[in-house]
């Protein structure tokens, strides 16, 4: 390692930095055999298990002080939030139906405009051609 | 020596700082409208001033964390590199589920949530096909989207760092085995709180994570470099941990990591059989050397088993999310990435 004033020999804090980092990447490499074993393995699954027990647990309570106390808990108010996800989750349906039918209603209007502009440019065609063949029998006159 | 302990008052102080700090540094600034919402769910859209490929991008991010790691910082952000490139983008944001959320799984992720977004992206762009980029869960959700729906709106799908196959990873170790009580944990919360499962994405490295990150900034500060900007956007992303829904959750751990269903083709969502090989969009798959979450080893299976005739394999180095979000990734996978989709998003 070249030390900040250019010269090989590298200085007594980039010898310290050095080792510190040889170790830190030691210790890391033996951190991530750790983990991947079967025992911290164990240990995970049931700290996970407590932590979500011991939540489960005080949640409850406090809902039934709550409860007790004539309060709304938190149950009540996922109870109506999920009331409500329930009702967006109709009206989104019920939205994408009424677009789809705008969609519809747009596009066979767009389509009766075309077959009425082709049948009236097939009108004035053929109410065109006598005109023009009167026209032409005018100036064939 | 003595430089540096002269500095070392002023650096502790400036490292507190930043650190403390950490919490009001700005991320996502990119202009952005809301074209959809359903219950947590928002579509965004990232207006082009250079549109110039008619072929809309939609961006899907993982239920874990939130997605804009798409748009980390200006000058760092992987939206403002595709307006710049001349790209319509959307972005689906999973927004920050609650307990009442509880009954959303990866059907309803992939079959209403993703539908959705598409069919909305759809009708804002006036589009017939757009390009799906996702990345880690929400690579797979878009991959088992495009089984879903071959031949359908989706051209081009792009997944990034994302487990498809992840028999032989850590987290199989750890959540694949019974002791490990899925069904107690998503029951217990409804949601599972998002920090514990970024304690356990940290575990995974837990020297590097909870050591070396805050090692180095202080080297940083220390050597007179300022890392605020980088640092800060980066920490505030990644302590951002919404919930994941209990029943998305549980699916997760036993279809994937338990079961491994979706490999082996018996996948299901509402009695869809999710088939990797009825997927025939363009693909680019793109895994990071260093990935300790998605390892390559977990999303390289899928380059057999998909029925895409124009199949691209990226393996660059880097780590499950700074591939695509570090200092590097403008320079490097970026213009790869925006090369792969430009030549397939004309008409």
């Amino acid at each position: 390692m070249a030390s900040a004033n250019g010269s090989s020999n590298p200085t007594p804090t980039e010898q310290v930095r050095a080792l510190y980092e040889q170790l830190e990447s030691q210790v890391a490499q033996a951190g991530e055999r750790f983990v991947g074993s079967e025992g911290f393995t164990a240990v995970l699954g049931q700290l996970a298990e407590n932590t979500a027990a011991l939540t489960k647990l005080s949640a409850d309570a406090m809902d039934l002080v709550l409860r007790n106390l004539r309060v709304a808990g938190r149950r009540d108010i996922v109870r109506l939030a999920r009331q409500l996800a329930r009702t967006e989750d109709k009206l989104e349906r019920v939205l994408q139906e009424v677009e789809e039918l705008r969609d519809d209603l747009v596009h066979e209007g767009r389509t009766l405009r075309e077959r009425d502009s082709d049948s009236s440019s097939g009108r004035s065609a053929s109410r065109s051609s006598p005109a023009r063949a009167a026209g032409a029998s005018d100036q064939g006159s | 020596m003595l430089g540096t302990l002269a500095r070392l008052p002023r650096a502790t102080v400036e490292f507190a700082n930043i650190l403390l700090t950490t919490p009001d540094a700005a991320i996502a600034q990119t202009p952005r409208d809301v074209i959809w919402t359903h219950r947590a769910t928002t579509l965004y859209r990232y207006r082009s001033k250079c549109r110039e490929h008619p072929i809309p991008v939609v961006l899907v991010f993982a239920l874990i964390n939130r997605p804009m790691i798409f748009d980390l910082r200006p000058g760092n952000s992987f939206i403002e590199y595709l307006l710049s490139e001349g790209f319509d983008v959307f972005l689906v944001d999973w927004g920050v589920p609650g307990e009442e959320d509880a009954d959303m799984g990866l059907a309803e992720y992939v079959l209403d949530e993703l539908h959705w977004a598409v069919r909305e992206t759809l009708r804002a762009a006036q589009a017939e096909e757009l390009s799906l980029i996702g990345w880690c869960i929400g690579g797979t959700l878009c991959a088992m989207y495009c089984a879903l729906h071959p031949g359908g709106a989706v051209r081009n799908a792009v997944l990034l760092t994302t487990p498809i196959d992840p028999s032989n990873s850590l987290y199989t170790r750890w959540v694949g085995n019974d002791e490990f009580d899925v069904d107690l944990v998503a029951d217990s919360y409804g949601a599972v709180p998002g920090g514990g499962i970024d304690v356990a994405n940290k575990l995974m490295k837990p020297v590097t994570n909870y050591v070396t990150t805050y090692r180095r900034l202080f080297a940083n500060v220390l050597d007179g470099k300022d890392p605020r900007a980088s640092y800060q956007a980066m920490a505030k992303w990644l302590a951002d941990n919404p919930p994941f829904p209990g029943r998305a959750y549980r699916e997760w751990i036993t279809w994937m990591y338990r079961e491994n269903r979706l490999v082996g083709g018996r996948m299901s969502l509402r009695d869809r059989r999710v088939q990797l090989s009825d997927v025939d969009q363009n693909l680019l798959v793109v895994t990071a050397e260093d990935d300790h979450i998605a390892p390559p080893s977990t999303t390289v299976p899928l380059l057999d088993l998909v029925a895409s005739a124009d199949v691209t394999h990226l393996d660059r180095p880097g780590g499950h999310i700074g591939l695509m979000a570090g200092s590097k990734a403008k320079h490097e996978i970026w213009p790869e990435i925006a090369e792969w989709l430009r030549d397939r998003s004309d008409r």
